[in-house]
């Protein structure tokens, strides 16, 4: 016999199955959220000058998603304020590998390359 | 039963889009200097007048080049700050040692500032025009010019060390900043871009910190 419902034709049998995958989706976007509350913690960490911590937190979301473009981005920002302009470089090419279309992240990628443009030494140039 | 599933599935959605929302901090970032020359080592900075490829109307921009280096100069530099006339009877002389080495030959220990700098001024138009739908428009369709003046500023500076007559810091800036003010003065224009290449050249000169804007973001 068909668990049909009225008028609709949903299978009532399908309908938990339906529910408990779209918790599952959710689940796992809100398990993404947690570091979502790391990067944030990292942002009110760099708000307060707290660079240190805010690396620490940044760093601990790339160790679960070292795909987080985010995480990349905040971290290069860190590094810059640091003074570590390799690491910053790194770290802002990986998030604009990851996310091309991002505008803000863009946005500190050239901002950073005009800051820290190579200084030419005439000596350079035979090297 | 219906209402039930699409009140559960709503708020299903709602929880998936709440964790995936995007958002972005702006911060201002005090960021280092990293001076990447040792100009400690030298004893004075003698700055020599500069090339002008095209002259300006309204003021004398090698003057105003030159006391504007000076005075952020003796911000940083420990040694002596000095000024040196010179005609540009020939104007590809940044390479040549021997012309050098002579512009002061007492002073071994100094090192010149000297470049070239263009400033132009070029006035840009574009159409304005009313892109609401015609059921929103309650007025007939505007259509107006903006203007704006834009400035330029091209320098190209030189730090040549007065003993050997090498070249030893060398670095190209261009600089462009436009005005809706129609008022604008081109002397008002330029005191905002050499601002701008002052910072990036002292930044690189004498490690000097600067404000800068940042995106922290957040998933």
């Amino acid at each position: 016999m068909d668990m049909v419902d009225n008028g609709i034709g949903v299978n009532k049998k399908r309908v938990p199955l339906i529910f408990l995958f779209s918790m599952a989706i959710s689940l796992l976007s809100c398990s993404s959220s947690l570091q979502n509350e790391q990067l944030r913690f990292g942002i009110r960490a760099a708000q307060k000058d707290l660079w240190n911590e805010a690396i620490f937190r940044w760093q601990k979301v790339l160790r679960s998603s070292p795909n987080s473009a985010a995480a990349h981005n905040n971290l290069a920002v860190a590094y810059e304020k640091k003074g570590l302009l390799e690491e910053a470089k790194k770290e802002y090419e990986i998030a604009l590998k990851l996310s091309p279309e991002n505008t803000r992240i863009k946005s500190n990628y050239q901002s950073f390359k005009e800051y820290y443009s190579p200084v030419k030494k005439e000596n350079d140039k035979e090297n | 039963m219906i209402k039930k599933i699409s009140f559960a599935f709503l708020v299903v959605l709602a929880l998936h889009f709440s964790c995936t929302s995007f958002d972005y901090q702006k911060i201002n970032v005090e960021l280092p200097g990293i001076a990447t020359l040792d100009i400690d080592q030298f004893q004075e900075i003698v700055i020599s007048d500069f090339l002008v490829e095209k002259e300006t109307k309204d003021f004398d921009i090698n003057q105003e080049l030159i006391d504007s280096f000076s005075t952020e100069l003796s911000k940083h530099f420990l040694g002596k700050i000095s000024t040196k006339e010179m005609s540009w009877e020939e104007k590809d002389i940044f390479h040549k040692e021997d012309f050098w080495k002579s512009f002061v030959p007492d002073q071994e220990e100094a090192l010149i500032l000297t470049g070239s700098v263009q400033y132009s001024e070029e006035i840009r138009k574009a159409i304005l025009e009313d892109h609401s739908s015609i059921s929103e428009r309650h007025y007939p369709t505007k259509k107006g010019l903006a203007q704006r003046k834009f400035y330029t500023l091209i320098l190209n500076l030189y730090l040549i060390k007065a003993k050997t007559g090498e070249v030893f810091y060398t670095r190209d800036f261009k600089e462009s900043k436009g005005y809706k003010n129609p008022k604008q003065t081109a002397i008002f224009a330029f005191f905002d871009l050499i601002e701008t290449v002052k910072g990036k050249f002292l930044q690189n000169v004498v490690g000097k910190k600067k404000l800068a804007q940042r995106y922290l973001i957040s998933e």
